[in-house]
This record gives structure tokens, sequence and C-alpha cells, in this order.
């Protein structure tokens, strides 16, 4: 067993799980979706991200590609929250929706991600 | 998989690569204390001056520990902090600050990595080289022969790319006066890869000029170009004779052993001084004067020299019949009927015995420049009418040397330079080269007559250059080729401008497309299309000959001047 390839997987995983959490619930409705799991999800999904970086094989390059999708709209995310709470002063249905299906964007890139993943380790005959 | 890998240089960016690699883990510690930071900060209540509890935003949050991280400290905001909140900031302060000291740490430590900062710059030049828009030679190995090369390459605007193992002799092939942007790529010259990175692949590339001071490694480069690049030629040195043959059993272009010329080169100034003087000015673009050194025929000569040098100028002055007298410290293999006298020659003693006194001139060739100048101070003093050729080593002594104390000096990387250098920009001349070898002393010295008819008493600065007859070179010539008007090469040779007098210029060599060689043909030689020319002459002709082949016109009314002159 690889220390390292428990915490690269473990990194790789969470990201996932944390972005379904929040992501699930209805869309538009602000008490099913906190905002501490976002906070974590983005978290974990920078981690993930330089944790990929380092592989020069052409999987470590799609890893790294969809770890850069997922930061990318979870930071958009995360910017459009920010400026809904901060500047406007209040979180409207449409901005709230608009949020959610950015993570949820975020969570299909993870999903590929584990999806690779899953298909590499399977390919290891050992 | 693998298979393609051959001809792809090494992955561009791969020193972003290693910066990122190396920065993984300070770039995860800062994340993680960024974000415990942050969370600690929204979690923690704050009381605002009213005494209401709230609690701070993610952006509040991330504002206030970027600018603790960066040691910038805005100060606390929006409200004065509670006890509780202090005391989480003095964790953010020192756990923050730390961090980021440490990721930046990072990052200037890797790019001042002389590794790393070397990998930057062969990066560079393999990227720079491959968008290279002009054919260009790759120069193996930056030691005398390769920066003297590179010199005179430079001067007459031909690019090269250069690939040298030692940083040292790299970073002064970078700070030498060259006006053109010399490539330099240091590594190691026998790996193949390395020539991939150098462009040896590219249809830009003219050829590979291996000049190192190792046989075993040219002989390497010589084989990695062959199977790289079949194309591409090489001009290799080489110092034994069995090394030279192993380059020409794969057919390499160019084999130079700079101590076979040596003997040739000072055989040739006792024998045919007139080639000899014709030789230098045509190989050496530092070299623009016709100097004809007057030797006396008889004589003999004192050769002062071991090793390879001694082996192979004895072995020329015994081809070309001229009497001598060896001086070496160590025993020649094989003596003919020639003296040997055991010394160095640095001795006026052994000087005497090698008949110093009736000797008409005098090789220094040992190793050792110190030698050198010894033996050859204390033979001007024994005889101050004797001819002296010096051999430099280092090219360091040059300020010694080239003082003009010496007839002649042999200088190792100029000697490989010369011979490389004629062949590499014009093509024909070395064809003329390995004809002026075989020729006869009195034919040399007519064309120099006739050079020297032709310049009128005046002595300006030589020049060679060759004119291909075809439409692309020559369109002002071509619908004359083959008509009653017949013209021939002294047409050529004709300034277009009032009287039509005749250019300071003389054809060396012509070669007819189907190969047949003219060493310096008539005025009156008809010419025909596709004919190759070498010319030779002052300096600034060749522009007005270019003009004069490309404008139809002019060239008609030379042809029927000359014909108003002959009838």
């Amino acid at each position: 067993m690889n220390t390292q390839r428990v915490w690269f997987a473990f990194f790789i995983v969470l990201a996932l799980t944390l972005n379904f959490g929040f992501f699930v619930g209805e869309i538009d409705n602000p008490h099913h979706h906190n905002p501490y799991e976002f906070f974590f999800a983005l978290v974990v999904s920078l981690i993930a991200t330089v944790l990929k970086i380092g592989d020069r094989s052409h999987l470590g390059a799609v890893l790294l590609a969809t770890s850069l999708v997922a930061d990318l709209q979870l930071i958009v995310a995360a910017v459009m929250w920010g400026y809904a709470t901060q500047v406007t002063g209040e979180v409207s249905v449409g901005v709230m929706a608009s949020v959610v299906s950015l993570a949820g964007g975020a969570m299909l890139a993870n999903v590929t991600s584990v999806v690779l993943l899953i298909a590499e380790t399977i390919q290891l005959k050992r | 998989m693998n298979t393609n890998t051959r001809g792809r240089p090494r992955i561009r960016g791969a020193a972003m690569w290693l910066l990122l690699l190396e920065l993984r883990i300070p770039l995860i510690t800062l994340i993680i204390t960024y974000s415990i930071s942050v969370l600690g900060l929204v979690l923690i209540p704050g009381v605002t001056p009213e005494g209401v509890v709230y609690h701070l935003s993610f952006l509040d949050a991330f504002y206030l520990v970027s600018y603790t991280a960066t040691t910038i400290g805005f100060g606390e905001i929006p409200h004065p902090f509670t006890p509780s909140q202090k005391l989480w900031m003095l964790f953010v302060m020192y756990s923050t600050v730390i961090a980021w000291l440490y990721s930046i740490g990072s990052v200037f430590a890797v790019l001042s990595d002389p590794a790393f900062r070397r990998l930057r710059f062969y990066q560079r030049s393999v990227s720079r080289i491959h968008e290279i828009k002009h054919p260009y030679w790759i120069v193996c190995g930056y030691g005398g022969a390769g920066s003297q090369l590179i010199r005179f390459l430079d001067q007459s605007g031909v690019r090269c790319v250069m690939i040298d193992s030692d940083v040292t002799r790299a970073d002064a092939a970078r700070l030498s006066a060259s006006s053109y942007e010399l490539d330099i790529l240091v590594g190691d010259v026998a790996e193949p890869q390395t020539l991939v990175d150098a462009g040896v692949q590219r249809a830009l590339c003219r050829g590979v000029l291996a000049l190192t001071d190792e046989d075993q490694v040219n002989l390497t480069l010589a084989t990695n170009t062959r199977i790289l690049a079949p194309r591409v030629p090489v001009y290799a040195r080489s110092s034994t004779d069995a090394n030279t043959r192993n380059l020409r059993s794969f057919d390499t272009e160019v084999v130079v052993d700079p101590f076979r010329v040596a003997g040739r080169t000072v055989t040739q100034l006792i024998r045919k001084p007139n080639a000899f003087a014709l030789y230098h000015e045509l190989v050496d673009p530092d070299l623009n004067q016709i100097e004809v050194v007057d030797v006396p025929t008889s004589g003999h000569w004192i050769i002062c020299a071991n090793g390879r040098m001694a082996e192979t100028m004895v072995e020329a002055f015994v081809r070309e019949q001229i009497p001598f007298c060896l001086v070496s410290s160590i025993a020649p293999v094989d003596q003919g009927d020639w003296s040997w006298i055991q010394g160095i020659g640095t001795e006026a003693q052994t000087l005497r015995e090698a008949k110093i006194g009736e000797a008409v001139g005098i090789v220094a060739g040992t190793s050792d420049d110190g030698d050198n100048l010894s033996i050859l101070l204390t033979a001007q003093s024994e005889n101050p009418k004797l001819l002296t050729v010096a051999r430099r080593n280092k090219p360091t002594s040059e300020p010694v040397f080239g003082q003009g104390h010496f007839n002649f000096v042999l200088r190792e990387g100029r000697i490989i330079a010369q011979e490389m250098y004629a062949r590499i920009t014009t093509p024909l001349l070395h064809q003329f080269l390995g004809q002026l070898e075989i020729m006869p002393e009195a034919l040399v010295g007519g064309i120099i007559e006739k050079l020297n008819l032709r310049l009128a008493g005046e002595r300006p600065e030589l020049a060679h250059f060759d004119l291909t007859l075809d439409s692309e070179q020559a369109p002002g010539v071509i619908p004359f080729l083959q008509t009653a008007m017949a013209p021939k090469l002294g047409d050529l040779l004709v300034d277009p401008g009032l009287d039509y007098p005749g250019m300071p210029l003389i054809c060396l060599l012509l070669i007819r497309l189907n190969g047949d060689l003219v060493p310096f043909p008539g005025e009156g030689l008809v010419l025909a299309e596709g004919d190759r020319l070498l010319l030779w002459g002052a300096m600034g002709a060749d522009r007005r000959l270019y003009f004069l082949v490309r404008r139809e016109d002019l060239f008609e009314s030379v042809l029927s001047a000359r014909r108003l002159k002959s009838t």
C-alpha cells in the first residue's frame, strides 16, 4: 500500500462527496445548501488539484483537467454567492439556483475524475 | 508506443512542470492553513460596538487572512475583535505568515537552483532553435576550432547552433562578440537526444560540424547524425588516420585532420608558395590579400616536433622531397635516409648539430607553446635569415605568436576552421581546392598574375563567390545562350559602365551541368545554361556582376560592344 496513493484517492473522492452533499436538495432553497459544506468542497477540490500536478502521463493530464474544471466552477459559484450576500445584500432564488447548478457542473467533473481513478485502478492487475 | 519518440525534441515546458512539482507541498500547506484560518474566523462569534453578536462572512474572513498572511495587516474589521477572536487571530498570524514565507521561499529556491536554471535555459534554446526560419549549421564543441569557425560563419551571416557540454565554454560563447544571435545548447554532444534538440532533423539544418577535441566523440556524432538525419552532411575533425578511415567508411562528407593539413600546408609553403598564398586567401575570411612568401628552393629544413605532428610533417617532407633534419626527444619509428637528432631544440647546441647555419627554415611544432617560442628565438639568433614556422597550441598564446615575428603560424583551430568554412560558404570552392592541390605551381602563378593584371596595380581586398547560370540567378544571360551571340566567359567579366572596362575578377573554376570541371577557364570559353562558376577578385565586384547578369538589356549591350571591338 502506498500512502501517497491513499491521500490521492482520499482527496479526489472527498471532493466528489462534499460536492454531492452540497448539491442535493431543492435547487433554489438556501436552507438545503450549507455554506460550510461548500467551503470544504472548494478547499478539498483545490488540494486535489495540487495533488494531481506532477503526473505527466496522459491519464494524469486528463485528471488534472477535470480538477481544474471543478475548481473553476466552484470559484465562480463562490464569487457569485459572496457578491450576492455582501454587495446586493440578499440571496435571491435565481442566484441560489445558479450557485447550486454551478456546483452541480463541478460535481460532474469530479465524477469524471473518480471514474478515471477507478478505471486506472482496475487496470492495475495485482 | 515508443516508436514515435525518435525525432521529437524534449517536452517543452518541462521546467514549468518541475517548478509545480517542487511546489506541491508548499501549495497544499498554504491551502490548508488558509482554510483552517478562514473557517475559524467565520465560526468564532464577534460582537459589534452595540453589543450585537455576529459572524464574519467568508469574504471578510478570506480578506482578513489574505492581508495577514502577506504581512500587510490592515487591522481589525469590520469591528474591533473580542478576546476569543484575538486568540484565534494569533494562531492565524503565525501559521499563515510562516506558510506564506515557506511557499514563497520554495518558489525562489527552485527558481535559483542551478539545475533548474540550466533546464530552463536549455528548453528556451530548444524552442528557439526549432523556430529558426533560416538555414543553420550545428557546431559541436566550442574549442579552438569551434570558436574560430563560429566567428568566420558569423561574419558571413551563416546562422549557427552551438552545442558544448562545458558550461564555462558556453558562457564564453555567449559573451563573444557576434553580430548574429548564436543559439547555445549546454548538453552532452555524444547523446543523440542533444542532437535532436539542436534541430538536426529539421529541413533547415544544413550540416553538423563535429569539432570536439576527442575523436571518439566526433565519431559518435557522425554516426548519430547518419542515423537520425541521413541527408545532413557531417564535417568532422579527426586526429588519427584510423579514425579518419573509420569516418570515411560511412561517407562522412568532410574529414579534416589538422596534423595532415599542417604537414601539407608547410610543404606547400616551401614548394608551392603561389598555391599556398591562393589557398589561404580563399579559405580564410580574415586574409584578404595575396601574399607570396619568397622561399629558397634549395637547403634543408629543421623540424622540431614530437608524436603525431612529427610523423605527418616527416611524411609530407619526404613526399615533397624536401631535405630536412628532425629534432625530437623520442626516436622515430621508421627512419628513412634523413637525419634525426635527439633533443627538444630549445638549446642552441642541438640546433647547431642540426646544421642551423646552413638551413633555410625551421618548423617549431612541439605541443608546448613555450618550447616553440624558445626554439624559434634561439634559431633566429643562430641564423637570422631563417624562415620560421611556429605552431601555436593554446589560443591564449595568440598575443605572442600573432606579432608577426614568424613567417607562418600553424594554429590548429584555425586550420580546421579554414578547411571547413570554405566548404560551407561556397560549395564550388570545395572542388576547386581539390584541383589546387594537384595543379602545377606555374599555372597558379599565372592565375595570380592574371588577377594582378586585372586589378591594374591596385590592392583591393579580395573575395570569392559563385554564380550559377540559371533563370533564377542570371535571368539576363539565359536568353542569349545558344544563340548566334554566343556569350563567352569574358563577357561576364566586363563592367557594364562607360567603355566597358574589364572587371577586377577572374574565374577560377567552371563546372558544366554534366559535371565536367574546367579549372581556370579562358575568357573565350562559350557559356552554357546551368554552368556554375567560381569567381575571385576585388571585394564588391560580385555586386556589379550580379547586377549585370540580371539585366537583359545591359548584357545585350555588353555583347554588342564586344562584337564592335572585334570587327
